[in-house]
């Protein structure tokens, strides 16, 4: 095991690793810019460094500094968190170079995993259902014509090099698809370089379903079961919740055996989660893999009873996996509230200031991760979230009425927060029913969850 | 672990503002060196310009070195006495000696205890919420500057680490508002003192007085205005965080500094 770990991120995941750290006997050093200086991980740290000012490019993203502050403390470690600096390849083959562990994938698992696209077709080679897509790039209309009609209409016209929407089009019909491809190549020329385009089927209405895996540096792999992130407005989760309830126990069995099985044979090491779309008929197909710690895995550490941070660090210091497959028994429903300094009224725009008062609730099966305390200033420089609301039940019911109960009780004055959808969101019916899908929010608008809450 | 704690530093910020004032009022003594008679005086005038250009900066830095709020030298009808700003004398001495790196911090207790001998006692604990004791240091002064710091509430306050508060508001405008210029920690790693970082030597803004060393690459320290070298708060080969407090570089006159 390690000695001393250096903490390379903030807020709430810098104080829930710092607690696995002390549940473990590990040392911890808190690593920090100067707008974290008063943050509850430094205060509560073993150690604490400055390693850099506010701008994250020159502390949380900075290699060197980060570095640095891990050889002048004395850390063998690195724990990157999430965010930041927590999938890089290269950073982790400089921690390596510094005779220093990274607490995470290996350097080169993650370059295997580093491309979306070859992910899933090496995952796909091992047995996990992808996205019917055009074999390879399409080289004229004539191609484009034949693939589509191969895969079946709708379909979706995608750059090789693409990001962020740019030069994507959903088309129905040979017509339109023979005229989105001249719009879509130019788009993707202009905004990348690169004209390349290829075909994949357009899912209506999915859910977002992800499997929680690890494995360990022999090649021993289980997972943890699955969560479902369906609830999210423009591709940002905000309430995540396990089992899923868009899978019979059969088919979210046979994901998760699926899902195990690829990462184990293609070489994955550490924990990791696989992102899987899920259409209408609860057929999944494989998006994409995590290669860290995520925001939600709270949701699986309830169900399962396994603390994943601490099982994270363990599988980076050289350890066998403690549990066999029979050994996870996932228990009851559990669901967890994103509460982030956004303002639901005003399209989510991000907010800062003072936290004035702070009450984290509690009762049987509330746990509330959370860097504020009275008096904390929230820096603008950083992402929105202030803590995660977990609420567990033996069942989906008994979770959603104290997870509802939690977020009555929860105070936080100061600040602006997204309380209120959340609220809204779980008295609205098709949350209810389990029926969310990743497009409701932004489609029928928050506003509406909002207003109908208001009147009910 | 040793604790490095500064009450003023550790206060709300609205207390900190409030304090400095006070810290800062007594600092015109420091310079003063006052003539015993009348009759002296037009022997003394010669005399003055020779002091303050040869005597007072060596005994500045002699006093930055030692734990003392004051510091006294007589010479035929001399007297020369030097005292701390309140405030800025228990912290700088305490910094330059005491500070051996990145360093724990917890919860502070009985905050301006009266301690023996130098400023700082204190425990680091691995829970982080050890005892850290800070006593004010010989002086009237600087009991004094202790004392005033007393309002800083228990449990969660905002925990300083390591230095003050240069952070919020950018370096400049903070050294600008609180005492003395101090040239900080460009980077996280091993400081090592420039040959300008010695007590006495005249300074440029800009002047490198040191380098830390962030993994084999030297960043360079540098003087934030003109003025006069004081002293390394730090040692050479010192593990130093972003931003902490290197080098005290005293400025021109007092009014200047502020």
């Amino acid at each position: 095991m390690f000695t001393k770990i250096l903490i390379a991120n903030r807020g709430e995941i810098a104080l829930r690793i710092l607690r696995a750290c002390r549940t473990l006997g590990v040392e911890a050093v808190v690593a920090y810019s100067e707008a974290d200086r008063d943050s509850l991980a430094v205060q509560l740290a073993d150690e604490a460094i400055c390693i850099g000012p506010s701008d994250a490019r020159r502390s949380y993203l900075s290699v060197p500094a980060i570095i640095s502050a891990a050889v002048v403390t004395g850390c063998d470690a690195i724990h990157p968190g999430y965010g930041f600096l927590s999938e890089d390849e290269t950073f982790a083959e400089v921690v390596r170079a510094h005779d220093l562990t990274f607490i995470g994938p290996p350097p080169e698992v993650l370059d295997r995993f580093a491309s979306k696209e070859g992910t899933r077709r090496l995952l796909g080679e091992y047995g996990l259902p992808t996205i019917p897509g055009s074999v390879g790039m399409i080289r004229d209309d004539e191609h484009a014509l034949v693939e589509a009609e191969r895969i079946g209409y709708p379909v979706l016209i995608k750059p090789s090099a693409g990001g962020g929407g740019k030069g994507m089009r959903m088309v129905r019909t040979p017509r339109e698809l023979e005229s989105a491809i001249k719009v879509c190549r130019s788009e993707a020329k202009s905004a990348f370089g690169d004209d390349s385009l290829y075909l994949e089927k357009w899912l209506d209405d999915t859910r977002h379903v992800e499997v929680q895996v690890a494995v360990d540096r022999y090649g021993k792999g289980i997972h943890l079961g699955e969560r479902d992130c369906s609830v999210q407005r423009r591709h940002q989760k905000i309430i995540e919740e396990g089992p899923t309830p868009a899978l019979t126990p059969a088919a979210r069995a046979d994901l998760c055996d699926r899902a195990i099985a690829a990462v184990v044979a293609a070489g994955y090491e550490n924990i990791g989660t696989l992102e899987f779309l899920v259409d209408a008929e609860g057929d999944p197909y494989f998006i994409e893999i995590n290669c860290r710690i995520q925001v939600e895995h709270g949701v699986t550490e309830m169900l399962t009873g396994i603390d994943l941070v601490a099982m994270q660090i363990k599988i980076a210091a050289g350890e066998p996996l403690a549990y066999d497959q029979a050994d996870v028994q996932p228990r009851g429903h559990a669901i967890e509230f994103r509460i982030n300094a956004e303002d639901p009224e005003h399209d989510f725009r991000p907010g800062a200031g003072v936290v004035e008062r702070y009450h984290a609730p509690g009762g049987p099966g509330i746990r509330m991760d959370s860097h504020l305390f009275p008096g904390y200033e929230v820096p603008p420089f950083y992402d929105s979230l202030l803590g995660k609301l977990m609420a567990w039940g033996p069942d989906r019911a008994t979770a959603i009425e104290r997870g509802r109960a939690a977020l009555d009780e929860l105070v936080i004055d100061g600040i602006i927060t997204n309380v209120e959808i959340h609220k809204a969101l779980i008295a609205n019916e098709t949350f209810l029913e389990g029926r969310m899908t990743t497009n409701l929010l932004d489609r029928v608008g928050s506003a509406a969850f909002l207003a109908a809450a208001a009147r009910s | 672990m040793p604790q490095e704690r500064e009450p003023d530093r550790d206060a709300p910020r609205a207390d900190r503002e409030a304090a400095r004032p006070d810290r800062d009022a007594p600092r015109a003594d420091r310079e003063a060196a006052r003539p015993d008679r009348e009759a002296a005086r037009a022997a003394a005038h010669a005399g003055i310009g020779q002091l303050l250009d040869s005597l007072v900066p060596s005994l500045i830095a002699k006093l930055a070195t030692l734990n003392v709020g004051e510091l006294e030298v007589t010479e035929g009808d001399w007297h020369v006495r030097l005292r701390r700003p309140a405030g800025a004398g228990p912290d700088l001495g305490r910094r330059a000696t005491d500070r051996t790196g990145p360093r724990a911090h917890g919860s502070h207790e009985g905050v301006g205890a009266p301690g023996p001998g130098r400023g700082i006692t204190g425990s680091g604990t691995g829970s982080g919420t050890g005892s850290g004791t800070v006593s004010g240091a010989a002086s009237g002064a600087a009991s004094g500057a202790s004392a005033s710091s007393n309002g800083t509430p228990p449990g969660l306050a905002p925990v300083g680490p390591g230095r003050p508060d240069e952070g919020e508001a950018g370096h400049a405008a903070a050294l600008a508002a609180t005492r003395d210029p101090i040239a900080t920690s460009p980077a996280v790693g091993i400081f090592q003192p420039g040959p300008t970082a010695v007590a006495g030597t005249r300074v440029k803004a800009g002047d490198r007085v040191g380098v830390v060393d962030m993994l084999g690459i030297p960043q360079d320290v540098v003087a934030p205005t003109d003025g006069i070298v004081i002293g390394v708060i730090v040692e050479g080969g010192t593990a130093v965080e972003y931003g902490q407090d290197l080098v005290h570089i005293e400025a021109p006159t007092a009014t200047e500094a502020r």
